[in-house]
């Protein structure tokens, strides 16, 4: 699409109001979606909780492969069909709605780059977690991931998302990793995160933005997600800042009934926050 | 004193200590420290320790290659430029680590390998007129496959091809890291005051390339001339810590008129055409033989008794 074509898209977009209808798509809750998925869904929707935007969740089978980029979670707003929290943020700033307007360009910075910290140790150490540690991949995630699919074609697709995982993580120099130093690394992202936020409410003090969506999304599902291993929520509990963080979102935008939900299954999640 | 650890890294070219992002990233960071490093600039990553460079070589701890690995190690022998830096700035030098590893680094593949017109003028030539025979042959096409699979797979795309839909969204991407580095610059020296820390050594590592390899077609390059802080940043570290190495190998500039053709730029063409010439007499020669084109008889001749011990076998070429 040119420049201009994107631009003019754009400006319907920003012109067309919310609609009440917007739904958000991700995988079957109960028995197929894995932590990384899981958090991306909650980081989406706790941002459109913090913008006022209603939305509609919509668990599928194939959300993975309805999904324009091949990632879940997804939104449809009318004819528009948008994948991931970044992107997602974008266009909801098109539609004038934005968590961060009152941030300067130093906080920008640093709302950014402390964003791209969570995705590149957290969210994939999840992905390692999930498909790299053996126990894990057999226990939890290739029969959880290829639930809603019948042999042959369960281990098929399960094996092949398995490989293309590890290879990236070969591609990024993680495949050399031992699961305690992805451990290490997870600790060491919680600490930097612990760091930044201090005694305040929110990373940015008063106010919500994207980074505390995304970082919620990641540490509520880490704490309420059954593992094979306690050691993951372990590096988390140590940080209590992060703990009281995780409390006062999950009580100020998720109501009593709704947070059953949000968590997963009995089988794979422990609930609402210890 | 025990003796110095062992630093293998890609030779200088282009106008920088060395050309590789990595490279750069743990010689940046081994000045910034004071680490009295024993450097062997090579161009044959075979010849290093683990099969890849950067790698450095300690007594006790054995080899290692990836500049964060190094890094750790040289903290561990007490050479640490982060030493004066609070838990905030910690924190802060994790998270922008990671902003160029996701945003700036993509680009900056995509730039010197992924792009033909940069990868034949400049990548390709560089590294083919630095290797020895015979690695310039396959090596650099191999180091680009190599980079195009990295760069599919960090951006969770397979069928990313060299195009200007790639580039854009790349470049995008890449643009505004470049912003968000030099609005956290600010009018600082360094990222952290008046010292370099880690953080300046990656992203020294992720800038230089473009702040000094003059490439054919690169906006991103244009895009960070405009920025003055980080092209200071660039030069200031270039002219303290590496005032010998940034004169020494000042960047060829690259013809802006459109060449003829891939084959213009080839290194070493006149051996690769000698060597062709041969490999296609070689071939026709073998076709000869073994289509009877050419026959090899065996003609025994008689000589008086005594002269020789054995009868005598004489080859003859029979056209």
């Amino acid at each position: 699409m040119s420049l201009a074509a994107e631009a003019f898209v754009s400006q319907i977009a920003a012109a067309e109001p919310w609609p009440e209808n917007a739904a958000l798509y991700q995988p079957l809750k109960e028995d197929q979606i894995l932590l990384s998925d899981s958090a991306s869904s909650l980081a989406v929707q706790t941002f459109l909780r913090m913008c006022g935007l209603p939305v509609q969740v919509s668990c599928r089978a194939n959300a993975e492969y309805m999904s324009p980029s091949g990632k879940v979670p997804f939104i449809q707003v009318g004819n528009q069909v948008v994948s991931e929290l970044g992107p997602i943020v974008q266009f909801t700033k098109a539609k004038g709605h934005s968590l961060s307007d009152g941030l300067d360009d130093v906080q920008r910075a640093e709302m950014k780059a402390y964003m791209e910290l969570v995705n590149n140790m957290l969210l994939t150490a999840e992905l390692y977690i999930q498909w790299c540690d053996d126990f894990t991949a057999t226990e939890i995630s290739r029969p959880r991931y290829s639930s809603p699919y019948s042999w042959p074609l369960n281990h098929i697709l399960a094996y092949q998302k398995q490989w293309e995982v590890r290879r990236k993580m070969n591609a990024i120099g993680w495949s050399g990793k031992s699961l305690e130093q992805v451990y290490e690394d997870v600790s060491q992202c919680c600490q930097a995160l612990s760091q930044r936020l201090g005694t305040q409410p929110y990373f940015f003090n008063k106010q919500p933005t994207e980074l505390d969506a995304l970082v919620f999304g990641h540490l509520f599902t880490i704490l309420t997600t059954q593992l094979t291993s306690d050691e993951l929520v372990e590096k988390v509990k140590s940080y209590s800042n992060l703990l009281s963080f995780c409390h006062r979102i999950e009580q100020a935008y998720f109501k009593e009934q709704e947070r059953e939900g949000q968590s997963g299954s009995s089988r794979h999640s422990k609930g609402s926050l210890p | 004193m025990a003796a110095p650890c062992e630093l293998f890294c890609w030779k200088a070219g282009l106008g920088l200590p060395s050309v590789n992002t990595d490279c750069l990233i743990v010689l940046a960071y081994a000045r910034f420290a004071g680490a009295p490093l024993k450097i062997h600039k090579i161009s044959n990553p075979w010849r290093s320790p683990t099969g890849s460079l950067p790698a450095l070589r300690t007594k006790d701890e054995g080899s290692c290659s990836q500049p964060s690995q190094i890094i750790i190690q040289l903290r561990k022998q007490k050479f640490n430029a982060d030493y004066d830096l609070s838990a905030k700035e910690g924190a802060d030098t994790l998270a922008f680590i990671s902003l160029l590893e996701e945003r700036l680094l993509p680009a900056l593949i995509y730039a010197l390998w992924i792009d033909p017109k940069n990868y034949v003028e400049v990548t390709r030539r560089w590294y083919g007129e630095n290797m020895s025979f015979p690695l310039n042959f396959f090596l650099p096409g191999r180091m680009q496959n190599r980079q195009l699979e990295r760069l599919r797979l960090i951006r969770g795309n397979g069928t990313l091809e060299a195009g200007e839909e790639a580039e854009k969204e790349l470049y995008h991407d890449a643009l505004e890291c470049l912003n968000l580095l030099s609005q956290r610059l600010g009018s600082n020296k360094f990222f952290f005051g008046d010292s370099p820390s880690s953080l300046d050594a990656y992203v020294f590592g992720h800038l230089a390339p473009l702040f000094k390899i003059r490439l054919p077609n690169c906006r991103l390059q244009q895009n960070l001339k405009n920025l003055d802080n980080l092209n200071t940043f660039c030069s200031n570290i270039l002219s303290l810590y590496f005032p010998n190495e940034s004169i020494e190998g000042v960047s060829r500039p690259v013809s802006s008129t459109q060449p003829g053709s891939d084959l213009d730029n080839e290194p070493y063409k006149r051996r690769k055409q000698l060597l062709s010439v041969l490999v296609a007499v070689a071939a026709m020669l073998s076709y000869a033989l073994f289509t009877g084109i050419v026959a090899i008889e065996h003609v025994q001749e008689e000589e008086p008794v005594g002269s020789h011990i054995g009868p005598s076998h004489e080859e003859e070429e029979e056209v």
